[in-house]
């Protein structure tokens, strides 16, 4: 598919730009906010202040402004996503390519793995992980990213399979072309549309994973993240118990799921501009 | 069909094997010391002594994980530094828990997704299907502390009219009333893990639908004048379905990261509720012994769905060909 068209049916969907505008934000937000706006650390005066003009979103148990937390979480996700889909991308890509163009032993030995790998329990796994090596914000992001490969594994040897058979390939293999310029060059290059699609998804999962692990008390106590601030909420009791911050959990859940569905809406709307069938 | 059901059984032990082997290899390749993960500090210097031979730790790599393999069949997962109950014996008392809130979960989903997802797709595109398809993508984004926070606060906090936590109101009561209680706590961890994973099952059975009403049998059977209802439940329906079983064996695995945190937080006394409790104790025999429990779980309840789709799929049930 050529480029052109690629864009134009990708501008032609409303929510995949939402998608792309929300993505945008929240990048810029993550990357340029916290030069504006201090740390928040330390104890504040107004303590479980409901969301005013001087505290949008109203202030936690420590008096601590929640919107510039949130703010700091923003920059944490996106740290904790890039490095879970570069890790994804480092083991799932060769892998689904290793195994979608050596049919035989090696490709069946890497498609099992991948089954057995989508089978498992892999937030459990993650867990106990991250609970034995200890949390940093960097032990937690390579173990999400560790264990984010199979599904891209996956995609990756499908498309790959099909690809192969193409006659430009064997037309390649013809010429003599080495099996890893193949591989790498005219395979990747067919199939990144798949690929990226699943990368934009991983970006999502991982910030769920890395709330949940926050959730669960094994993120870093020292670094702001949505999880942490909903952590601290539940932990002072602030869901069912008199008086009643609402605000403070609220806000930082619906920014894990607002980011979770831009980079969802985005990745819909890159498959759907590069499948033309699904558009009817 | 026997030949079918063979390479799923290997599977499922294969994945079984790799997650002892995984569960094996986290403690022993950290750069911490194995020992102090294993054997619990606290206790005196000669019982660490004879856990550490007891473990085999003196001896190679390959050694130890057959004395761990040999350990696991005799159901000897170590000791829970917590209680110092055997941690198999801690696990057996969850572990009913997690499969009765996996269960109804997994039922609901199939009960209710399944037509929501065929009406969808046979309504496409329509103001049902649009709305459906706003609701899966929230429903797949969706952070399950917030959903379950949101129950909480609304039917817990705000109104009061159910439980907030436990799985019963302590001491238990006897028969029926003991049934009505438990029911009455599994409301909202339920209904909060079905909303987090019937989404994929409306998904799949709309898109298979979608591509089974496609079909030229499909056609056919609409030519020769049979209505639509009677079509779509005896053509469609069953191809349909076949993915759909497929994807929700599947999701058993990633629904357990689900039930953690929802377990967590409704206090939910199932392998879930254990593994937030242990990861605060640094229990790490329990949290092995924890993620070995679900692993098998999740690999039977995906091995029943294997049975489920060779039952339903003609071109498994019928040959020793490869579905």
């Amino acid at each position: 598919m050529n480029q052109r068209s690629f864009a134009s049916a990708f501008r032609k969907n409303r929510l995949g730009l939402v998608g792309l505008a929300g993505v945008a934000i929240f990048l810029l937000v993550g990357l340029i906010a916290p030069i504006f706006v201090p740390y928040p650390k330390g104890y504040g005066t107004e303590i479980m202040v409901s969301p005013s003009l001087t505290h949008i979103f109203g202030t936690d148990g420590l008096g601590l402004d929640i919107l510039s937390e949130i703010i700091w979480g923003a920059r944490t996700s996106i740290y904790v996503s890039s490095i879970a889909v570069l890790l994804a991308f480092a083991i799932g890509v060769p892998a689904g390519l290793v195994s979608g163009y050596f049919r035989g032993v090696p490709g069946s030995i890497i498609d099992t793995l991948i089954d057995v790998f989508l089978t498992l329990p892999v937030l459990p796994l993650i867990i106990v992980i991250a609970a034995v090596v200890g949390s940093s914000i960097t032990n937690v992001a390579v173990v999400i990213g560790l264990f984010s490969w199979p599904s891209l594994a996956r995609v990756t040897r499908n498309a790959t399979l099909r690809v192969t058979e193409m006659q430009f390939i064997e037309a390649a293999r013809c010429l003599g072309i080495k099996q890893r310029v193949i591989l790498f060059k005219h395979i990747l290059i067919v199939i990144a549309g798949p690929i990226l699609v699943n990368l934009t998804l991983i970006m999502a999962t991982s910030v769920l994973s890395e709330a949940g692990l926050s959730f669960l008390g094994l993120g870093d106590p020292s670094t702001w993240s949505w999880g942490t601030i909903i952590k601290k909420a539940w932990d002072a009791g602030a869901i069912i118990d008199t008086p009643n911050p609402y605000w403070w959990w609220f806000t930082p859940s619906i920014s894990i799921i607002l980011y979770v569905v831009c980079f969802n809406l985005l990745g819909n709307a890159i498959n759907d501009a590069l499948n033309p069938k699904s558009r009817d | 069909m026997a030949e079918y059901i063979f390479r799923r059984l290997m599977k499922s032990l294969l994945t079984v094997f790799i997650s002892i082997m995984l569960t094996f290899l986290i403690i022993r390749l950290m750069p911490a010391d194995p020992v102090s993960l294993m054997v619990d500090p606290k206790l005196s210097p000669e019982v660490q002594e004879q856990m550490r031979k007891n473990f085999g730790l003196d001896k190679p790599i390959y050694t130890q994980f057959g004395i761990y393999l040999l350990n696991l069949l005799k159901g000897d997962l170590g000791y829970s530094f917590k209680t110092r109950e055997p941690v198999i014996t801690v696990l057996m008392q969850r572990l009913p828990w997690t499969i009765l809130l996996m269960f109804t979960t997994l039922i609901m989903s199939l009960a209710i997704g399944l037509p929501v997802g065929i009406t969808a797709a046979k309504r496409r595109n329509k103001l049902f299907d649009r709305v459906v398809n706003v609701l899966i993508t929230l429903a797949i984004s969706i952070f399950i502390p917030f959903i379950s926070f949101a129950f909480l606060y609304l039917f817990g906090y705000r109104l009061g009219l159910l439980p907030t936590g436990g799985a019963y109101t302590p001491p238990p009561t006897q028969g029926f009333a003991y049934v009505l209680d438990v029911a009455r706590h599994s409301v909202l961890p339920t209904i909060t893990l079905f909303l987090g994973n019937s989404a994929t099952v409306i998904l799949y059975s709309r898109n298979s639908m979608i591509d089974v009403l496609k079909e030229d049998y499909i056609r056919t059977a609409f030519a020769k004048g049979w209505d639509d209802r009677y079509v779509t439940r005896k053509h469609a329906l069953k191809n349909a379905l076949i993915p759909t079983v497929t994807v929700t064996g599947l999701m058993i695995g990633s629904m357990m990261g689900g039930a953690i945190m929802t377990e967590t937080i409704y206090a939910w006394p199932g392998v879930g509720r254990l593994i937030y409790d242990s990861v605060n104790a640094m229990d790490y025999p329990v949290l092995q012994g924890a993620f070995l429990m679900l692993s098998i779980t999740v690999v039977a309840m995906n091995f029943i769905t294997d049975l489920v789709v060779a039952k339903i799929d003609p071109r498994i049930r019928l040959s020793g060909g490869r579905a």
